[in-house]
């Protein structure tokens, strides 16, 4: 069966994967906290769901976030979200979805959350996520704070983050830089490096070095409509 | 069905219920010596007897001591209301599994108390199975299937098949379960006469009165004139004959709107621990799928009533996300339940109850990917709510709540959506949530963080906006929140959301911009 990719929808990271994330194969986000895991996952998922696909979301850490999801463009509707209490249950949730034949993503999230203790992934599982995911429509895609699926990882990303974007007097948020870095790809050429720069919801889309007073401004405004009920603290 | 077409009833009859019901309760004492004893003790009264049992010499009516005293591997059973009456409705699924109008017969009474039998509505049903036969044939299966042996005969009218199927019983004793027969239309005026009056089940003054002028036969009841019988014997007399002349030809009720499936049981001994309520539950569970494979139903939601030791009752409901028929998905529930739950006493009955419905259906999109099949969705995403539990398996949705952190859950049900693909990508940053918040300890002695240390890492702050302030629920004493957010870059790279929280009087981060 070919291989037909799953686009992220953003134009450099799709260059970089070779179209995106490959159905029926594993593959990796790996990346430490802060350094655009979960902003690389929905943008997947929000390309994903806008096709009218579905894609599944496993959450042993709780740390799926509905509101950036909704801000990231994604299909809430179409998100499957399930919060398995462990790793062991987590796993058994992966095979479930993928026998399932209907979601066109799993993004199995194993990176920490409160408890910050990164899982313990038996070596045997990921032979056997593999061969479950093998001759389904599914992309597998796994987050982690670092590599874990090793040489069963079809394509593997690392990420690491270049720059922090504060707009002065008062601070504000407006974004982040990202490097990602095809470490891995079975299917094609390995070693390719692209660049997102992610922004704050609400902020202004040109690029980031361009922000003027007046984008800021803009910006601000925006942002603050964004938020439930903002208020000034005195 | 048009109200000219003859009427044609199937009775779908198991000769002895008691036994039937042990069995299909515990199938690993099939081929064993076994007798059904209506108490425990040793002067308990037999019941009923395993064919194996018949064979040793062991008999209805005779006590349980003599009966060890002839066949000494002999198992025995306590009869059990609960599990007779399940059988008893097991025994209408079967016949609702393949046709739509059915009801079970009245009980007998004296020798054929044991007997159940279920009425059939057989109009028509030759186009559906070839022929009368493989109706019937097909009925016999489906009641195997359930773990019911049973006997069918086809006839115009309710009693004439069930004496058909009564005859069936007593030519080949209990051997002859799984046979068949079709009395054409019109032949019933043949069959009946030759027949024992005993097969109309006669009740038992009558049948000595019967007897003593010498009435044995149907025909000998048939030949005399009604006014001549009602003189002799009363009005008792004319609903035997109302049966003799085989008047009762209305169909079957159509099947109920709303199907409740239970099954239930009594046990041996208090269960206290979990592990042997769960194998228990295992064995209802497994019969209640079948019986629901068997319509073609699913259940979304399974009631079980356990009765206590001292006359307690514990009550309670478990949901799966979808409609599901897999017993595994119900038991790993339940014991979900029962393990946050324990029931407060040991458990003496267990009874298991569902709505059984359609499965669902799903209208297809011409123009989008088609998702999983519903059936086998329905499957996935009660194996998720098994693994996960109830409340941690749906489609996530924007919470109508104040608090920064309130999320929602959805039922996940996708339709087809009016997006078409075409919005142009969002390379937003999002929010990694943290649930419970992660505690930080924060240095701000000009009221904005300067300095911050957590299990997330921390240092001294390099950016920070804000504060944005959210309060809310104030006039409640337990929901009331006061937050003072503010995004926080410390010097390790790290930007994260941090929160004064003002109610508990602490900082908090509850999210990492990931």
């Amino acid at each position: 069966m070919p291989l037909r990719p799953r686009p992220t929808g953003l134009d450099a990271v799709d260059r970089m994967l070779g179209g995106g994330f490959p159905q029926g194969r594993l593959s990796e986000i790996a990346g430490e906290a802060g350094r655009g895991c979960t902003s690389l996952a929905l943008a997947l998922l929000a390309h994903t769901t806008a096709s009218g696909a579905w894609a599944a979301m496993l959450d042993p850490a709780d740390a799926f976030d509905p509101l950036s999801a909704d801000a990231a463009g994604v299909d809430l509707a179409r998100v499957l979200w399930a919060r398995p209490r462990g790793l062991e249950e987590a796993l058994r949730c992966a095979e479930h979805v993928l026998t399932a034949h209907g979601f066109a993503l799993l993004v199995l999230d194993l990176a920490p959350g409160t408890s910050q203790q990164a899982p313990r992934v038996p070596d045997a599982a990921w032979p056997r996520l593999r061969r479950s995911a093998a001759g389904t429509d599914t992309a597998l895609v796994v987050l982690g704070q670092q590599r874990l699926a090793g040489s069963c990882a079809d394509v593997a990303v690392e990420l690491e983050s270049t720059r922090t974007h504060f707009l002065p007097r008062p601070d504000w948020l407006a974004g982040r830089d990202t490097r990602l870095s095809l470490v891995r790809n079975r299917m094609g050429p390995a070693d390719l490096h692209a660049h997102v720069g992610w922004r704050m919801p609400g902020a202004l889309e040109s690029p980031l070095h361009e922000a003027t007073p007046q984008a800021f401004q803009h910006s601000a405004r925006a942002q603050a409509l964004g938020r439930p009920r903002p208020e000034r603290a005195a | 069905m048009p109200a000219s077409t003859p009427p044609r009833i199937a009775c779908l009859l198991v000769p002895d219920l008691p036994l039937a019901a042990a069995l299909r309760a515990h199938p690993e004492l099939g081929g064993q010596p076994l007798a059904i004893t209506s108490d425990r003790g040793p002067r308990a009264e037999i019941l009923a007897v395993s064919p194996e049992a018949a064979q040793a010499g062991v008999r209805p009516q005779q006590g349980l001591a003599h009966a060890r005293t002839l066949c000494a591997e002999l198992c025995v059973q306590r009869a059990s209301p609960a599990l007779e009456r399940a059988a008893r409705n097991a025994l209408l699924d079967a016949a609702f599994s393949t046709s739509p109008r059915a009801v079970l017969a009245p009980p007998g009474s004296g020798l054929l108390a044991a007997e159940a039998a279920a009425f059939v509505d057989a109009r028509g049903v030759g186009r559906l199975f070839h022929s009368e036969r493989g109706f019937a044939g097909a009925l016999c299966e489906r009641a195997a299937h359930l773990g019911l042996p049973a006997v069918v005969s086809i006839a115009s009218a309710r009693t004439v098949a069930r004496i058909a199927a009564r005859t069936l019983i007593a030519a080949g004793s209990s051997g002859a379960t799984g046979t068949t027969r079709v009395l054409p239309p019109g032949s019933e005026t043949d069959f009946l006469p030759p027949l024992p009056l005993d097969l109309l089940d006669p009740e038992d003054r009558l049948a000595s009165d019967l007897a003593r002028f010498g009435l044995h036969r149907v025909g000998d009841l048939l030949r005399i004139p009604e006014r001549g019988l009602v003189t002799r014997f009363g009005h008792r007399i004319l609903p035997l004959l109302a049966l003799a002349r085989g008047e009762d030809r209305s169909p079957p009720p159509p099947a109920p709107s709303k199907t409740l499936l239970e099954e239930a049981l009594d046990l041996e001994r208090p269960i206290q621990t979990l592990e042997p309520l769960l194998f228990v539950l295992r064995g209802a569970l497994a019969r209640l799928r079948a019986r629901l494979a068997l319509r073609r139903l699913a259940a979304a939601q399974l009631e079980i009533e356990l009765g206590l030791s001292g006359g307690g009752r514990d009550a309670r409901r478990v949901a799966a996300s979808a409609p599901t028929l897999e017993p595994r998905i119900w038991l790993r529930l339940v014991s979900l339940s029962l393990e946050s739950r324990p029931p407060p006493a040991a458990i003496e009955r267990v009874r298991l109850a569902v709505e059984a419905r359609p499965p669902r259906g799903d209208q297809l999109d011409f123009f989008r990917p088609a998702g999983a099949p519903p059936a086998a969705l329905d499957r996935t995403l009660a194996e998720l709510t098994a693994l996960c539990g109830e409340g941690r398996v749906g489609a996530p949705a924007l919470a109508d709540d104040p608090r920064p952190d309130a999320h929602a859950l959805a039922p996940f049900r996708p339709q087809p959506s009016r997006r078409d693909g075409s919005s142009p990508p969002r390379t937003r940053l999002a929010v990694r949530a943290l649930r419970p918040p992660l505690p930080a300890q924060v240095l701000a002695p000009h009221g904005s963080p300067e300095a911050v240390r957590s299990a997330l890492g921390g240092g001294c702050v390099l950016h920070c906006a804000g504060p944005w302030r959210t309060t809310g629920r104030w006039w409640s004493q337990d929901e009331r929140f006061a937050f003072d957010h503010f995004d926080v870059q410390t010097e390790d790279g790290l930007v994260f959301r941090l929160r004064r929280n003002h109610v508990a009087r602490r900082w908090e981060i509850d999210g990492v911009y990931d």
